[in-house]
């Protein structure tokens, strides 16, 4: 359901941006993927192809779970068909790991998924990491369901 | 930044005589009003009106301590100018007191002022200690905080916690999006300043020795790294330009190097630079995460957190990377270990499952692992100049930070306030 309307509404955007500007308009290579109009867009894109931008963690851990290789898996072969689109990998902690720990253990979430995805054929100048440690936290509280969804690392697109 | 007496004032910092020990339990200490020779003034900035205020602060930051109870100032305790150092010990005995101290306060040609004290222990009549300082009227603080410093050293043996500063991240703004400044203030709350204006996340301020500089770490620019600021100037640099996530800063003891950890791939290790740049020297190169090193006080050893057993664990090795052994072997997580300055023992950090995290100290020897904090949402400890109290970050339940003072003697932890919520404190040694 989520994902239609998301796609849907990229798929507006792209027709009322491209109707502004005829001259910009390029063929796209695959039939579903939708006229390049943006960074908005193609985030909107990205999420409505893959399911989501992000893979989540195991208590301090960076081993991605099967789960996350087939998301990664997805999220790689979109980017393969962007070659012009730059993503940072972010890797987050829950707020239970100590300040510092945080950071690096976001950033070997980050790495491993950086990792995952040159070796699923993403060529690496694409891509680039950036750990927030566990300075922004996505889902507030210390419930057990709550600190796993903070372990996580989010694909952002860049540009 | 303050002068001290001149030597034909016969004043210096040397103590007379041993200290006593240790008190077990507080020990009162009388604080008569300081005095002044003078008559003229009493307006604002005048030597009897510093003279009261510094007693007040004196008293106000002997209370802060559990090991002395201030009682004072009265002003119907006034002792004249003379009696300064020949004050009656009778009177100071049967209300109770251990100790008095007493004080002047007098002016200068030169618009300066002159602040003297002196401490007695009121059994034998003997005098403990003496400090006097040449400082500014505005300055008048730190002088009477040397003061205080003097009282505790006197009754206590350990160094003055008062004449410090205190480095923290001042945090306001929804938990998702947090505004965070790198704050300074002084060891009593007083005379806050900001080094960061919030533009970009700060975290992990950690002041050289002498409180003249602080290293931090900044996201400005994209990857989270080393910045040094000079606190007199303002001037700010990367301590390693261009370089990978670095993190984790903290001055070695003589404030010349700064440990800190830096990334590379998934791999995270322990690095030493000098603190004016250059000179990066890679420590550990085990293949887990090796962060928040420490220096023990005669810089000979570094203690760090490595999770290269699977879990985060404490371990020791020699200032230039070799011996690393492992220290603790509790369960759980072990993090933020910080040498004390006296080098008798190490703060840490522990998480335990379902436990949350407290603050505790080990000795050096790896001996006597005693948690401190009940937790649940503790960490990031640092010492008081006294080695034996601890400031450290405390959250609440909605996930707001703020700063506690704890002594390792027990006792309940005590909030430090501040404007607005605070994280990463670190707490400098006394001040010259």
């Amino acid at each position: 359901m989520r994902r239609t309307i998301l796609f849907a509404a990229c798929c507006l955007f792209a027709s009322v941006a491209s109707a502004q500007l005829p001259g910009l308009r390029r063929r796209a290579p695959t039939p579903p993927v939708p006229v390049l109009v943006g960074i908005d867009a193609l985030r909107a894109d990205f999420i409505a192809q893959t399911g989501t931008d992000k893979v989540y963690f195991g208590g301090d851990s960076s081993v991605l779970t099967p789960q996350a290789k087939a998301t990664l898996g997805a999220q790689a072969q979109w980017l393969r068909r962007h070659p012009e689109v730059v993503v940072r990998v972010e890797g987050h902690t829950d707020p239970s790991d100590t300040r510092d720990h945080a950071l690096a253990v976001g950033a070997r979430r980050a790495a491993e998924v950086r990792d995952y995805l040159v070796l699923m054929g993403v060529p690496v100048a694409q891509l680039s990491t950036l750990s927030w440690g566990k300075e922004r936290v996505a889902v507030m509280g210390s419930s057990p369901d709550a600190l796993a969804l903070n372990r996580r690392a989010v694909i952002v697109l860049v540009r | 930044m303050i002068a001290r007496f001149s030597p034909l004032l016969a004043l210096g910092l040397a103590l007379l005589g041993a200290p006593a020990p240790a008190q077990e339990t507080a020990a009162v200490i009388a604080i008569p009003p300081l005095t002044t020779p003078e008559e003229k003034s009493t307006g604002a900035g005048s030597p009897a009106a510093v003279a009261w205020q510094a007693s007040q602060l004196i008293a106000s930051d002997l209370r802060t301590t559990a090991e002395l109870v201030p009682v004072g100032p009265n002003q119907k305790d006034y002792y004249s100018f003379p009696e300064v150092t020949a004050p009656t010990f009778s009177r100071w005995r049967t209300q109770g007191a251990k100790f008095v101290l007493t004080g002047f306060v007098r002016s200068r040609p030169d618009g300066r002022l002159t602040v003297g004290c002196y401490v007695y222990d009121v059994t034998s009549g003997r005098e403990l200690g003496r400090t006097g300082f040449v400082v500014a009227p505005d300055e008048w603080r730190r002088a009477a905080h040397k003061c205080s410093g003097l009282a505790y050293t006197a009754a206590t043996g350990a160094p003055g916690i008062f004449d410090t500063r205190i480095a923290y991240v001042a945090e306001s703004g929804p938990a998702n999006a947090r505004v965070k400044r790198i704050a300074v203030m002084d060891g009593d709350g007083n005379n806050q300043s900001f080094v960061t204006a919030g533009e970009t996340t700060v975290l992990t301020p950690r002041l050289a020795p002498k409180a003249g500089t602080v290293a931090f770490v900044s996201f400005a620019g994209g990857q989270p790294h080393v910045q040094v600021a000079d606190l007199g100037s303002g001037q700010q640099r990367a301590l390693v330009p261009d370089a990978a996530m670095s993190f984790a800063p903290r001055f070695s003891p003589d404030g010349q190097r700064i440990l800190f950890s830096m990334q590379t791939g998934a791999n995270t290790d322990v690095y030493v630079a000098s603190a004016s740049g250059g000179g990066v020297e890679r420590l550990t190169t085990s293949p887990g995460v090796d962060t928040d090193a420490s220096f023990s006080p005669d810089g000979k050893q570094i203690v760090f957190e490595s999770d290269r057993s699977g879990t985060q664990q404490l371990y020791v090795m020699n200032a230039d990377g070799t011996g690393q052994r492992r220290m603790s072997f509790g369960g759980g997580w072990y993090a933020a270990p910080v040498w004390s300055p006296d080098g008798t023992s190490i703060a840490f950090a522990r998480r335990m499952p379902g436990a949350g995290s407290r603050v505790g100290v080990i000795k050096a020897d790896g001996t006597g692992e005693k948690l401190l904090t009940n937790g649940p949402f503790d960490e990031g400890p640092s010492w008081a100049a006294s080695s034996r109290e601890l400031i450290f970050q405390r959250a609440g339940p909605d996930g707001r930070p703020a700063l506690y003072r704890i002594t390792l003697a027990g006792g309940e932890a005590r909030r430090v306030a501040t404007p607005q919520d605070g994280s990463d404190p670190d707490w400098s040694g006394a001040l010259d």
